[in-house]
């Protein structure tokens, strides 16, 4: 039968509408209930539970990328982040067990449920955020603008004239001849092979540069060593390293992310920074 | 008094008539807006380089927009390449059987020609109906060769007097390239000896590029992959030489400055060489080659990188050696010019221009050396 809203079937005409506005109805609130993340309470985390069930906490990372993560002399990963995973499961009342994974197979390993959570200085990556869930960041690695302690230059704004230090085709350079092209024509770039040589034209006794564009880990390094530099200026490119695990593991996202939140307000992740990159020497006053 | 439409009968058909017109007229327009061309060609280009045999490898295949296309393009040229390697997977252009849809091809191809930049097609990704359920778009059966060189076939038929050079396959010596089926020299010869014909017959311009052979030292039987050398070899014995009429090459140089002298035991940039020496030996001489992708990544991690500045340094001597010791190769075509969005791993360091079409260092230097300025002199 055609359905038609006149002449006898009327009364079954209100019945359809009345069944399909309650479909509709029930469709909505499914949907209101998904989008505001519903399901989770009704999904129990069977990667959490099982960390708790078995004491274990299996973390990948990739160990080459001293000091996050390194072999040491008897081949045993160690580094700030091996130290971030004794003292999550230290706070969770388990043990970490270190799982050493290429760094490209590291996400694929958290998909497929091999290992509990990946702690390997990863970026942050928003496009996969339907895949793995990202904790909030605990290191920034992304480019600073670094000067030597004392220097007049206090932002990117002061490069105008100034001699502007770089490890050739790094993101450093690239952020420089961009700054060179859209508002410092007469800043000069000056490009060396390695960070380290960068580092190096801007401490020797006459420097050969006012200031360098390098990344947080090799800044941080070379401060731990005790040069006398400091960065300024916000961050010119964003690098956050995070901390990842499985998608459907809610809780384990949360209790990392509170975690997370404690170490930086008792001091942990900076005594981590401290342990791995040397303390920060500050000038007698 | 309400006035009653009755909606029934004659009128009812008129409505819903009038309703369905109305639909089709909806979705045609909304057809013609989503395929017109919004971006304009712009005039003739033509690439200036004092290096001729500079190429890059685009990756257009996955970028929607036109306005991209058509930039990536522009900077291939304003780089100062006369050269890109570009993919057209056959599973996008024929999604059923016979019925092609050539909207994103045509748009790579007409502005590659506008910006004056020779294109190297690239042919490859079996479409769902001509592979078994269950296999990767990399898998072809023999059955099916036919099926591939009929669209290899309608590609150069219709980009006759546009696209000159074909590649026949990525990498056939790889099982992940060959379908996760076991590396076969003697099939993949059978691919170009049904195929080769159909292309020259639709478009006997058109040179055809075999080989592509992905390097690799993997040892005899591997279930990975068949060493490249090797892989060669054997197709020249199972009869192979008289079905593609350059080699395509792939010269990765890993940790390895350029000038390391060839090794079969080494994975290096003049690797190139050994494959030149087997067409040699082979009594294939005349006939060229082209590296179809190569270089090195500057990845601050991964484990077979280099440092931004050496890559730089030896991308540009790499450049140097096609031009002037290689007589035999046309084109040196670095991977990867601009990829459509981040691989956010150490695929994003061999880039030349980021995803948001900012030029990287290397690709400065690169147009610096095309222009022929002098390097800057570094400390």
């Amino acid at each position: 039968m055609i359905f038609s809203p006149v002449g006898g079937t009327r009364s079954k005409a209100r019945k359809w509408y009345l069944l399909l506005g309650v479909a509709l109805t029930a469709a909505l609130a499914a949907f209101l209930f998904w989008a505001a993340g519903g399901e989770t309470l009704l999904r129990r985390d069977r990667t959490w539970a099982q960390m708790i069930a078995t004491k274990d906490f299996r973390v990948g990372l990739d160990p080459s990328f001293p000091p996050f993560e390194h072999l040491n002399g008897a081949g045993v990963p160690e580094g700030y982040d091996v130290e971030l995973a004794q003292a999550l499961a230290k706070r969770w009342g388990i043990e970490p067990k270190i799982i050493t994974i290429g760094f490209d197979s590291l996400l694929d390993a958290v998909r497929a449920a091999r290992v509990d959570a990946v702690i390997s200085a990863m970026p942050y990556d928003e496009r996969l955020t339907r895949d793995v869930v990202f904790s909030p960041p605990y290191f920034e690695s992304g480019i600073r603008l670094v000067v030597p302690r004392g220097s007049p230059i206090a932002g990117t704004e002061q490069l105008a004239g100034a001699r502007l230090a770089v490890e050739w085709g790094s993101a450093g350079d690239m952020i420089a001849r961009t700054l060179q092209r859209n508002e410092f024509a007469d800043m000069e770039i000056v490009q060396y092979d390695t960070p380290q040589a960068a580092l190096d034209a801007l401490l020797s006794e006459s420097p050969s540069a006012d200031a360098l564009l390098i990344d947080q880990v090799s800044l941080r390094l070379a401060q731990g060593s005790g040069a006398p530099l400091v960065a300024v200026g916000p961050v010119l490119e964003t690098n956050p390293y995070v901390i990842v695990s499985p998608r459907a593991a809610h809780q384990l996202a949360q209790e990392i992310a509170d975690a997370l939140a404690a170490f930086a307000q008792d001091g942990t992740l900076d005594r981590l920074e401290d342990r791995w990159f040397g303390e920060i020497v500050e000038p007698s006053p | 008094m309400k006035r009653r439409i009755r909606f029934g009968g004659r009128s009812r058909l008129v409505w819903l008539g009038s309703a369905a017109l109305l639909v089709l007229l909806v979705v045609l327009v909304s057809l013609w807006w989503q395929r017109r061309g919004d971006v304009a060609l712009g005039p003739q280009r033509a690439v200036t380089t004092i290096n001729p045999k500079v190429g890059v490898h685009t990756r257009l295949t996955d970028e929607v927009e036109e306005w991209k296309i058509k930039r990536s393009l522009e900077m291939v040229r304003e780089m100062g390449s006369p050269w890109a390697v570009e993919y057209f997977p056959w599973a996008y252009v024929e999604e059923r059987p016979g019925r092609y849809n050539w909207a994103h091809s045509d748009m790579v191809v007409e502005h590659a020609a506008r910006q004056g930049i020779t294109l190297i097609a690239r042919l490859g990704y079996v479409p769902d109906w001509a592979r078994p359920k269950e296999t990767t778009p990399l898998y072809l059966d023999e059955e099916r060769f036919a099926d591939f060189g009929r669209f290899a076939a309608a590609f150069v038929r219709r980009y006759a007097g546009k696209v000159r050079y074909v590649i026949i396959w990525n990498e056939p010596n790889l099982a992940l390239e060959w379908g996760y089926a076991a590396a076969d020299p003697v099939k993949y010869t059978q691919m170009l000896r049904t195929v080769y014909p159909m292309v020259k017959q639709a478009n006997p311009e058109v040179q055809v590029l075999g080989g592509a052979l992905a390097p690799t030292n993997a040892p005899e039987g591997s279930e990975w992959g068949m060493n490249d050398l090797l892989f060669l070899q054997r197709m020249y014995d199972a009869g192979a030489a008289p079905y593609f009429d350059l080699l395509a090459i792939h010269a990765y140089g890993w940790h390895s400055d350029p000038d390391e002298p060839p090794d079969p035991q080494a994975i290096n940039f003049r690797r190139a060489e050994l494959l030149r020496a087997i067409m040699v030996a082979n009594g294939d001489s005349s006939k060229r080659a082209m590296i179809t992708e190569g270089g090195w990544n500057d990845h601050p991690r991964w484990t077979r990188a280099v440092r931004p500045a050496q890559r730089i340094a030896w991308t540009i001597r790499a450049y140097e050696i096609a031009r002037d010791e290689w007589e035999w190769l046309d084109a040196l075509c670095i991977w990867a010019f601009r990829y459509p969005w981040d691989a956010k791993s150490y695929q994003d360091y061999y880039t030349f221009v980021r995803t948001d079409f900012e030029p990287k260092p290397i690709y400065e230097e690169v147009q610096r050396y095309t222009r022929g300025e002098s390097t800057v002199e570094r400390p």
